[in-house]
């Protein structure tokens, strides 16, 4: 699987195997080599999947001819 | 009898009056509610629901119908006391007025709490609580999706929450009512509008309240709901002490509606600072790694091979000439030696011929080595019979083995040397004669000439 198409937790998950793997004595230099570039790709799908969100509040309705639609969110008319 | 029109007043229809009345009636009774038992209950095809409401004087007529009896936490039967909401209306082809029922409940928190464990239990059963079924909440959601009332504490608390956690999320929220007849209808209709307009997992929250508050969430039909979402359902209903049937049918149950915006999304400043870590981690890893690997390089480096090559060079310059010089040598006696019989010399030299010579050494080793044991054995053997024969003529010449035979030695009185001849004594001369166990003194007193032979016996 490529590492951006990964998600946050498989990653993280591939991120974890690798830190196990680089503490095991018996990994060649160049095995090693390859698991660190491998690590720090994955991590920064990671910090890259954290800021991939945009930041929005919106407020979900259904209009009259059955359309779903969102707007963003103002607590205070709601209230 | 007086003619109509002298009263001056209207005249109705039947279907008029019964549609006034009607009219009046549900103006005047909207929104009620009722108290009574339960009697000529009658389930129609298990849709509508027919039956009166009674006390100990007087009756109603009551209409329940499938839509809001759906919702029902618990089944209505005869005699059990209920309460039922709804509004005053007339059945104008009969002409009889009944109350049409939206919501009942039994009557006593006891009732509703049994009503909440018969309807736990039965879907226990069904395998709605499964855990192997629960699905995994994501940790970083793209679209938050949530149902809950727009103007609620609950959905600023959420979002206070999530705002600490993760500046950069989404959320999508669908406002509901959390309370009242139509809750458990519109939260299941906006799940299903959450769903269609593609959100990674849902909150379903509500602030506390008491058991009756609570309602929508301890319905058969939004545990339905719930359980078959494709989406991962977070239940955040009431107060941590609070359990709703939704709480246990959902993916997750969040103790309180805050508590759901830990659950649905991880703390991005942890998630960060992890990474950190790990990358410094991983890092100070292969550095060390390296360093493991520089240290073997280095050992090997500092040995003289590398450090002075030409060294070792030299040494092969001199084994070189010496090699050369011997060769040389080497060379100048074979040529001498090339004056005699080259074959005979290979002759000599091979190997095999050495190897049988050998053998035949080796072969005359061993036959010499027999000939000389069973020498040594045979002399043995000689010598041994040799003993034998002597130690038997030992034996048979002992004096004491003679005198054991009956033979005596004779010896004169005074010297101990034995007779042997008659000569040697004189007539009266005393002498000791030995036997076996001792000796006898005695005197000689005649001396008679007789040559010794075999079977002599007596003599007088």
């Amino acid at each position: 699987m490529k590492i951006e198409k990964m998600s946050f937790e498989q990653s993280m998950e591939k991120l974890e195997e690798i830190v196990k793997e680089l503490e095991n004595e018996n990994i060649s230099l160049e095995e090693s080599m390859e698991k660190f570039e491998m690590g720090i790709k994955l991590s920064s799908n990671c910090l890259k999947k954290l800021n991939e969100a945009e930041g929005k509040i919106e407020k979900l309705t259904r209009t009259k001819d059955g359309k779903l639609i969102a707007d963003e969110l103002d607590l205070e008319k709601e209230k | 009898m007086r003619d109509h029109k002298d009263l001056n007043s209207k005249i109705y229809t039947v279907s008029e009056l019964n549609s006034n009345i009607r009219k009046s009636l549900e103006s005047s009774y909207s929104d009620i509610w009722l108290e009574g038992e339960v009697s000529n209950f009658y389930f129609q095809d298990k849709k509508h629901m027919y039956f009166d409401l009674k006390d100990e004087k007087s009756k109603i007529r009551v209409v329940m119908f499938h839509h809001h009896n759906r919702n029902l936490l618990f089944e209505i039967e005869e005699g059990l006391h209920i309460l039922v909401n709804g509004y005053i209306s007339v059945y104008e082809k009969r002409g009889e007025y009944q109350l049409i029922a939206l919501d009942a409940r039994p009557v006593g928190k006891g009732s509703l709490i049994l009503a909440f464990e018969h309807l736990k239990e039965k879907l226990e059963k069904k395998g709605y609580f499964e855990s192997i079924l629960k699905k995994r909440i994501p940790v970083i959601p793209g679209k938050i999706g949530i149902a809950t009332s727009a103007g609620g504490a609950v959905i600023s608390d959420i979002i206070s929450v999530l705002k600490r956690r993760f500046k950069n999320f989404h959320l999508i929220l669908r406002d509901v009512n959390v309370q009242g007849i139509t809750s458990a209808d519109e939260i299941c209709n906006a799940i299903d509008d959450l769903i269609e307009y593609g959100v990674d997992v849902i909150i379903l929250a509500r602030g506390g309240g008491s058991l009756e508050d609570l309602w929508a969430f301890n319905t058969e039909m939004l545990a339905d709901k719930i359980f078959n979402c494709p989406i991962p359902v977070i239940s955040a209903v009431g107060h941590e002490t609070d359990y709703t049937i939704s709480d246990f049918v959902a993916d997750k149950r969040a103790a309180t509606p805050s508590v759901a915006g830990e659950i649905v999304i991880l703390n991005k400043t942890e998630a960060v600072e992890n990474l950190k870590e790990i990358n410094k981690k991983i890092k100070n890893l292969l550095k060390s790694k390296i360093s493991k690997y520089k240290r073997e390089v280095g050992f090997l480096i500092n040995r003289r091979i590398f450090i002075k090559p030409e060294l070792m060079l030299g040494r092969f310059r001199q084994a070189a000439g010496e090699a050369r010089i011997k060769l040389m040598e080497n060379l100048r006696e074979i040529t001498a030696a090339k004056a005699g019989s080259v074959s005979e010399y290979y002759r000599r030299v091979d190997e095999r011929n050495i190897l049988r010579k050998i053998y035949a050494f080796k072969m005359e080793i061993k036959n010499k080595n027999i000939v000389m044991i069973s020498n040594i054995k045979n002399y043995l053997l000689f010598k041994k019979n040799e003993l034998k024969m002597i130690l038997k003529n030992l034996q048979d010449n002992n004096p004491i083995a003679v005198m054991n035979r009956g033979f005596a030695l004779i010896y004169k009185e005074k010297v101990d040397k034995n007779i042997k001849g008659i000569d040697e004594v004189e007539i009266n001369q005393k002498v000791r004669i030995m036997l076996r166990d001792g000796v006898l003194k005695a005197k000689i007193f005649d001396r008679i000439y007789k040559k010794l032979e075999l079977g002599f016996k007596n003599e007088d």
